[in-house]
């Protein structure tokens, strides 16, 4: 009998998207364009996958559900520089999907950390492959920069490169031998691939679990200093200048790393950087308890901290919001804390959780533009991809977010196996309601 | 029980002043009881106690199996070479399958902070930390403040310097609290690199000068200079640590003519104190040992008994 249900299922949900996926018709709220303005809807429509400002004779009779955006907002779809997928199976590019579209990230960018690593064309073409079969978003797959991102030989960036890749990092590690980092940033150019760095100098933070500071001296818990930090943004401001090629700065968390980050940008070097959402918000105290799920790296910081990347992201200095999504199963989470891996879910929590780190300093409409401005403009320019905006033609990639809805962040509802979240259980303002990506309807809160 | 509802131990910093004083009051009764020779109690017959002891430990291990030999309860040791976890196995399973076995307690050292919380999170079990990593070691804290109590009287106002490997000890941390909590004004003093400034946000005075950190202390409190946690190095060479920050009978001068000294044990003779002063009259080194039986005692009573 459940065969015969789930068959009758599946036919209605197959026919309930064929009815929902092409038409829409948002009436009310405001859409932010491609340069992050925000603007008043009128009447923005969905057409056949595209955006329309008007609908064309020939659909004025045809179905078009309508979607009432009244105080709500239209942005373009998010990109993500920073996600960690882990493993290539089915069951686990969909469940990113699943997150990454609740949380309005139509685009993201996969770090090469996978269980078979992205250092080879091979690996490259695995990682593709099962993200085209299983995702209905732009995943982007990167590569290593040193072979097993062990730091000690170049990868073969050019065959990774002619594999599809579309930037090259070792991160969540870093490279630090200088000769082979110069070297692999020089390669890189050749391929106009961009170089993103996750700054982190080794001797000074070994197995460093929390920031440097009297939250970690009262635990006992290993030291991450800003040191560590500070000299390998500087290195790579060094290496940018010199070599005259941008490198990409991810996970910004010290005071210290965004006074380089500006006074490099003053002087013209091509540098870019992005902070994580949840470094933002939350500050060192969080791990007190011994608390895993806000076991991050780099580690979350003091407030003075948290308080400048929130002004660098205002004044320019730090270009982009990463969700640095890495799931952690919860057997792993759920261990002795120096023991348990860094990492925490962020994808369907970045946005509001950024737009609540961001509402003491901007109104509403100044956050929304500044959101699309660093989770969407700002990591397509940087990475190179092509993104569709809120404009007449073009395919639907947007998302409709209510900045006021307030909800319970429940882990479990994507998987109940991961849930290394800090906000598990919190309630949380701000919810993406639909994501359209490519053209279709591919999530819905209701 | 009155004045205690503590089912764990599991470090002084969430300890309130009059539970600390209640827990040592029990120590004092234990202690004339154990002085009356071959004497012992009844109070946890019956009760099973583990010792899940992951890093090496000789004194703290023996004075809980004497402390709960003592109390008639029975105690099995458990070190990490004949445990599961030596086989993969998580702490958390070690643990679930300890608790399956029916102990009444556990007392665990390991070498993660936080571990003591992480186990008493995950079993209904009263825990005993006996030392996690270097967040605490509250019961090795606690005899220090008995032994100190028992010869300062009230620590109210009292100067205790605590020199030598800070960073690295959890026995600095928990005296931190434990001391605070009952009034006494602590300095850390050692090496920059190993005392960092930060600890003045905890509450202890932070010095890098052993003589201005002798000066005025009414006990002095050595701390082992520990060579297998320091996984950089911290300063040169012991023979230079031993220079700068050796306590020797030189200092003896500066010293109060009343000033104790105590040392947590094992001692390197000769590195962070000259032998002939761990030995004379102004060392409690060998009363904390008798102590830290008492001490652990009223631990495990208490513990079992609430």
């Amino acid at each position: 009998m459940a065969w015969q249900y789930g068959w009758q299922f599946f036919i209605y949900a197959v026919c309930l998207e064929v009815k929902m996926s092409n038409n829409f018709n948002i009436e009310g709220g405001h859409f932010v364009n491609d340069k992050g303005v925000v603007l008043e809807n009128k009447n923005l429509l969905i057409i056949d996958g595209k955006v329309l400002f008007s609908p064309p004779p020939s659909k004025r009779d045809s179905h078009i559900t309508k979607i009432n955006a009244q105080n709500k907002f239209i942005l373009p779809g998010l990109v993500d520089m920073r996600c960690h997928i882990g493993s290539t199976t089915s069951e686990n590019i969909k469940m990113i999907n699943l997150s990454a579209t609740k949380g309005g990230f139509t685009s993201l960018l996969a770090m090469p950390d996978f269980t078979t690593i992205a250092d080879n064309p091979g690996a490259v073409r695995l990682i593709k492959d099962s993200v085209k079969k299983e995702s209905n978003i732009s995943i982007h797959a990167t590569g290593c920069i040193t072979t097993q991102a062990e730091g000690e030989r170049l990868a073969p960036l050019g065959s990774l490169k002619e594999a599809g890749i579309v930037a090259v990092t070792d991160c969540p590690r870093c490279p630090q031998n200088n000769e082979i980092f110069a070297k692999g940033i020089e390669y890189a150019k050749m391929f106009n691939l961009p170089v993103i760095e996750l700054p982190r100098e080794y001797t000074l933070s070994k197995d460093g679990a929390a920031h440097d500071g009297p939250v970690a001296l009262k635990m006992g818990v290993k030291p991450f200093p800003r040191t560590a930090e500070e000299m390998f943004v500087q290195r790579a401001i060094i290496l940018s200048k010199y070599i005259n090629t941008p490198i990409h700065l991810s996970s910004i968390s010290s005071r210290g790393s965004v006074d380089l980050i500006r006074i490099a940008k003053q002087n013209g070097v091509r540098i870019t950087a992005d902070v994580t959402s949840h470094h933002l918000l939350l500050t060192e105290k969080s791990i007190l308890g011994y608390e895993t799920n806000c076991k991050t790296s780099p580690p979350l910081r003091q407030e003075e901290d948290r308080i400048s990347l929130l002004e660098a992201l205002i004044d320019g200095t730090i270009d982009g919001i990463c969700s640095s999504h890495q799931p952690v199963p919860n057997h792993k989470k759920d261990i002795e804390f120096d023991l348990s891996p860094c990492g925490v879910l962020g994808l369907s929590t970045a946005l509001p959780v950024a737009h609540r780190a961001l509402s003491k300093y901007c109104e509403e409409k100044q956050i929304m533009g500044l959101i699309t401005r660093t989770m969407t403009i700002a990591p397509s320019n940087i990475m190179g991809l092509e993104k569709e905006f809120i404009e007449e033609g073009k395919k639907a990639d947007l998302i409709i977010y209510d900045p006021r809805k307030e909800w319970e962040y429940n882990p479990s509802d994507e998987c109940p196996e991961i849930m290394n979240s800090p906000f598990i259980g919190k309630t949380i303002k701000g919810k993406v309601e639909k994501t359209f990506a490519n053209g279709s309807l591919v999530y819905s809160s209701n | 029980m009155k004045g205690w509802s503590r089912k764990s131990l599991l470090g002084l910093e969430e300890m309130n002043p009059e539970e600390i004083i209640f827990l040592l009051d029990k120590a004092k009764e234990f202690k004339s009881i154990l002085s009356q020779k071959g004497s012992s109690l009844e109070s946890l017959n019956g009760k099973r106690i583990i010792n899940l002891f992951m890093e090496p430990s000789t004194r703290t291990r023996i004075a809980f199996e004497v402390a709960a030999k003592t109390l008639s309860a029975d105690i099995i040791s458990i070190a990490e070479s004949s445990s599961s976890l030596t086989k993969g196995e998580t702490l958390r399973d070690t643990a679930l399958n300890i608790q399956a076995l029916g102990a009444d307690a556990i007392v665990i050292r390991h070498s993660s902070p936080g571990s003591a919380l992480f186990l008493s999170k995950t079993i209904d079990v009263p825990i005993i930390n006996a030392g996690d990593g270097a967040h605490e070691h509250p019961s090795q804290a606690l005899l220090d403040i008995y032994t100190l109590r028992d010869n300062l009287g009230s620590l109210e106002g009292k100067n205790i310097t605590i020199l030598g490997d800070i960073l690295f000890s959890r026995v600095a941390r928990s005296n931190l609290w434990g001391l605070s909590k009952l009034g006494a004004n602590v300095t850390f003093a050692g090496p920059s690199t190993l005392v960092p400034k930060d600890f003045e946000e905890l509450g202890a005075k932070v010095t890098h000068n052993l003589e201005n950190a002798l000066d005025g202390a009414d006990a002095v409190m050595l701390l082992r200079i520990q060579h297998e946690r320091q996984s950089t190095s911290h300063f040169p060479s012991l023979s230079e640590y031993t220079k700068i920050f050796g306590l020797s009978s030189d200092h003896e001068k500066i010293l109060d003519s009343k000033a104790l000294i105590l040392h947590p044990g094992p001692i390197n003779r000769g590195v962070e104190i000259d032998s002939t002063l761990a030995d004379c009259s102004r060392s409690l080194i060998l009363e904390q040992v008798s102590n830290g039986v008492a001490v652990r005692m009223a631990i495990l009573y208490l513990c079992c008994m609430s």
